[in-house]
């Protein structure tokens, strides 16, 4: 399989974009720079104005296999990642049953090798069955290439229960991955206390109930000297809470959603359940802050929660209806579309924190556009648009915000190794 | 569109009018209800009437439009406005007064509303204008002047507290 | 007004509102009158879905509805919470196969009644869903009000009690301040939200609310059994800070205060035994009116009809 993407602008991790030509051959990339030639029989990719990019990584998923594959399965939850530009995700383990053995491990796998294109990592439950009082079957786990723990879903209610897996873990190197929250606290987990709630008339969760839960889990994780890493914080003291830890030398990291840096709490309008997630959307104040941690570098990595949910069940009454939204094909086009092109960071951001950040999370080398590096990479044309259809999407759910809406940006051209995976 | 009755005209019929429920007033109390848009105004002239004349009477107004059975008519529903009966309905000599009798169905309407408020001894009914082209069998008692009219002419009336100006006014439609 | 659905205060325009108050009227005057129906309705049905229990407002509604000659049917579902597998969806289609004209849906959560009305061609009226809105309250209140000051700019009105959970507090103060009046909350600071709309004062002090000079008190129904984690100590230590003491009856009726209250009252919480005989009492009104409002809601909407397509705004 080889080509030549002739003309794009190249980006990487540091610095603009710079323009250039890549040669691609049988998986690696041959050759980057000015004015290349095509060998014979290999065909020109025309990427004149547009980003030749390393591929992205998504560190947050949710593909809902085992036991909820209404809602996605693990190959159509692999194929709207491919549909965004994503090549490699990291599985929460909330599923029915929940990842917390090896054999669940095994079983998930197995199935992502058969049916999915692209390479699929799990994480693992920190407490057998997620109820929060039993150690998982951590080793089990570990052996077969587990390195994140998370009762994603939940927080560990009990701190004495997340103390111990922590210390008990982070002897084998895994890390542990923090949903923060304060049950006592969240209400019915609908959405942000505040000017909304009131007057739709729902109990709200405060944000003071996350930034309580992400403090005591970065306390515990600095007495235990565990890796913490907090998962989609969603306010601007959460932010400042990860950034006065970094100062202090503890091991976070921390990742952002795009949703919680594009919506606010105003936008779930008159019951809007393709607002409701959780941790909900805050105000714009919080969406301010998080943009800022983000440039700063306070958030280490972009995660989408990609959340899918069937229509029938977010179709309920704003409190019934399941927490979440999806993110997996929406998220880089509405980067692009909200933040780069509207010139508030540019594609080194991206490729810093949704493509390399996240690998390196993982143990895994980040990929970029260089010669001798295997080949795995995007064509993004920022000039093209993409109507996110129901005919669009891949993942069998459709609950974004982003609904038939049209945005600023396409991904044209995703390739790994010798296969070219999407090419529109 | 023409003007048909003028302020004089107006004058005339409710003159007409009121020398023919003069006769019943004298004989026995009667109650005036005037329907209302405009019919009330006509049955406090009647009313005005009868005072100068020294004749004793009963006076109420009656909203029908709660009624009304040709609501898929109107794009938007008339606003309702109170009706006012202070006078005891039961027993009572009823003279309706409207300002048009066309097609009868108003004063069904009217009917209904009177007899919720009780049972009245009697029902009658005085028009400022009869334009015919009935669609149910009501007859007016009083009539203060006839008008020929095609079916789907419109008549116009105008009166002065209402409109600001006595006038009828008859739209030919083509 | 060509609207389908009567769902909150918050979607009615200025006119809506003065047109409904205005429209009020005339209906109030039927009571008077030894037959208190007309025919306005005759043919349509009224479905009455009140997931709450709730006596007055159902009772309210039906009267109203019956009054209007409207047939009337209460499908008496159960009052326990809805079971996780019935949706919206289910419910709606069942009512849409009955040909409801009007349906009146009660529920505790918020939001369902607008989720009901955009599936349905029925027009749907919110008799309260959640802490979230209470509609046709709000516009009997305002109604009893306006009977007491015609002219209801520049009146104050003191709302006092468990403002955090009420859907009564909600639409009624949203109303009053698109009329021009002043709103005054007053309740523990546990119960009065720190995030609660703009242009109402908050006050923790019973005392002082009095000093600002209300025209009348709103009393909200407090009930204890509520509360999940208290909220307050208790009854009797809310009765002695924040209820209408014999005391501060006294004061009240010095001023000529005019008391309202949505019922039912819980008396010795939210008032002592004597407010129920006051002069300015206006709770008896609040009932009589609460039928004609809901009769000039019923009267004013505009269900869609067959040929339509159902409206999903």
């Amino acid at each position: 399989m080889s080509f030549l993407i002739k003309g794009g602008e190249i980006a990487g991790e540091e610095g603009a974009p710079v323009r250039g030509d890549v040669l691609v051959e049988d998986g690696v990339i041959k050759a980057v720079g000015q004015n290349l030639e095509a060998p014979e029989g290999v065909r020109e990719v025309d990427a004149d104005g547009k980003i030749v990019a390393p591929a992205m990584f998504d560190a947050h998923v949710h593909f809902r296999e085992p036991g909820q594959e209404h809602k996605e399965d693990i190959a159509h939850g692999t194929e709207a990642a491919i549909n965004g530009g994503v090549t490699g995700v990291v599985m929460m383990p909330n599923t029915s049953p929940v990842i917390d053995s090896g054999a669940a491990v095994g079983t998930v796998l197995d199935k992502a090798r058969q049916v999915s294109r692209i390479p699929v990592y799990t994480s693992g439950c920190i407490t057998k069955g997620r109820i929060g009082e039993e150690l998982a079957g951590i080793d089990g786990m570990r052996n077969l290439g587990v390195v994140m723990l998370t009762d994603d879903g939940d927080p560990v209610a009990n701190p004495a229960v997340l103390k111990n897996a922590m210390e008990y873990a982070t002897s084998f190197g895994m890390f542990f991955a923090s949903h923060c929250e304060v049950p006592e606290l969240s209400g019915p987990r609908a959405l942000n206390e505040g000017k909304v709630s009131y007057q739709l008339g729902i109990k709200g969760s405060p944000a003071c109930s996350e930034e309580i839960c992400m403090d005591r889990d970065i306390r515990l994780a600095y007495a235990t000297g565990a890796h913490v890493h907090i998962q989609h914080v969603s306010s601007a003291i959460g932010m400042k809470t990860v950034r006065w830890w970094k100062e202090r030398g503890a091991k976070v990291t921390a990742e952002v959603a795009p949703h919680h840096l594009i919506f606010n709490e105003e936008d779930i309008g008159e019951y809007d359940t393709y607002y409701k997630m959780n941790p909900p959307l805050r105000t714009l104040e919080d969406n301010a802050a998080l943009l800022e941690g983000l440039k700063e570098g306070v958030f280490d990595l972009i995660a989408t929660d990609h959340a899918p949910h069937g229509e029938f069940e977010k179709g309920q009454d704003f409190v019934s209806a399941p927490n979440g939204i999806t993110g997996l094909e929406t998220a880089l086009v509405s980067l692009h579309d909200r933040f780069i092109a509207a010139g508030e960071f540019g594609w080194d951001l991206i490729v810093k924190r949704y493509s390399a950040e996240p690998r390196r999370l993982m143990g895994l080398d980040p990929v970029a556009v260089e010669e001798g590096k295997p080949a795995e990479l995007i064509v993004f044309d920022p000039t093209g648009e993409t109507t996110f259809s129901r005919d669009f999407m891949r993942s069998k759910s459709v609950n974004t915000p982003f609904l038939d809406q049209t945005l600023k940006g396409r991904v044209d051209l995703v390739v790994r190794g010798r296969e070219v995976l999407l090419e529109r | 569109m023409a003007v048909v009755l003028d302020e004089n005209a107006i004058g005339e019929a409710v003159a007409t009018l009121v020398e023919q429920i003069r006769a019943t007033a004298q004989r026995s109390r009667v109650a005036i209800v005037g329907i209302r848009s405009r019919g009330d105004e006509v049955a406090e002239r009647i009313c005005a009437a009868l005072e100068e004349a020294k004749i004793e009477h009963d006076y109420g107004m009656l909203d029908i439009s709660l009624y009304r059975d040709d609501l898929s008519h109107l794009a938007e529903n008339p606003k309702l406005q109170s009706s006012e009966i202070i006078f005891q309905m039961d027993g009572a000599e009823i003279v309706l007064v409207d300002d048009v009798l066309f097609t009868g169905r108003t004063i069904r309407a009217a009917l209904d509303a009177v007899t919720d408020y009780g049972r009245p001894a009697r029902i009658q009914l005085a028009v400022l204008i009869d334009r015919g082209h009935r669609e149910i069998p009501i007859q007016p008692d009083y009539v203060g002047v006839k008008l020929e009219t095609a079916r789907m002419d419109h008549v116009i009336v105008r009166l002065k507290k209402t409109d600001g100006e006595d006038a009828v006014e008859l739209v030919t439609t083509p | 007004m060509a609207r389908k659905d009567f769902l909150d205060i918050a979607s009615l325009s200025r006119e809506e509102v003065d047109l409904l108050l205005d429209q009020a009227t005339p209906f109030k005057e039927l009571f008077t009158r030894s037959v208190k129906k007309v025919p306005a309705l005759k043919g349509k049905s009224v479905l009455m879905l009140f997931y709450e229990p709730s006596t007055r407002t159902l009772s309210s509604f039906e009267v109203a509805a019956k009054r209007l000659s409207a047939d009337v049917i209460d499908l008496d579902v159960p009052h326990s919470s809805v079971t996780k597998g019935e949706t919206v969806k289910d419910t709606v289609d069942t009512l849409q196969a009955m040909r409801a004209d009007y349906i009146v849906v009660r529920h505790k959560m918020a939001g369902l009644p607008r989720a009901i009305a955009r599936q349905t061609k029925a027009s749907v009226i919110n008799a309260g869903d959640g802490a979230h809105a209470h509609p046709t309250q709000a516009l009997l209140d305002a109604f009893t009000l306006k009977e007491a000051f015609p002219d209801l700019s520049g009146r104050k009105i003191l709302i006092a009690g468990d403002i955090l959970h009420s859907r009564v507090a909600r639409s009624t103060s949203r109303l009053f301040l698109k009329l021009g009046v002043e709103v005054g909350f007053l309740g523990p600071g546990s119960l009065v939200p720190r995030t609660g709309p703009e242009g109402i004062t908050r006050f923790t002090d019973f005392d002082e609310a009095l000093r600002w000079g209300p025209d009348a008190v709103y009393l909200l129904r407090v009930q204890m059994e509520r509360q999940e984690v208290q909220y307050f100590p208790s009854v009797h230590e809310y009765h002695r800070v924040y209820g209408v003491t014999q005391e501060r009856f006294e004061r009240i009726r010095g001023e000529g205060i005019y008391i309202m209250h949505p019922g039912p009252v819980n008396r010795g919480v939210e008032l002592c035994h004597e407010v129920m005989d006051y002069e300015r009492s206006l709770i008896n009104q609040q009932v009589e009116n609460g039928i004609a409002a809901r009769m000039a809601v019923l009267y004013w909407l505009k269900p869609q009809t067959d040929s339509e397509e159902v409206n999903r705004e």
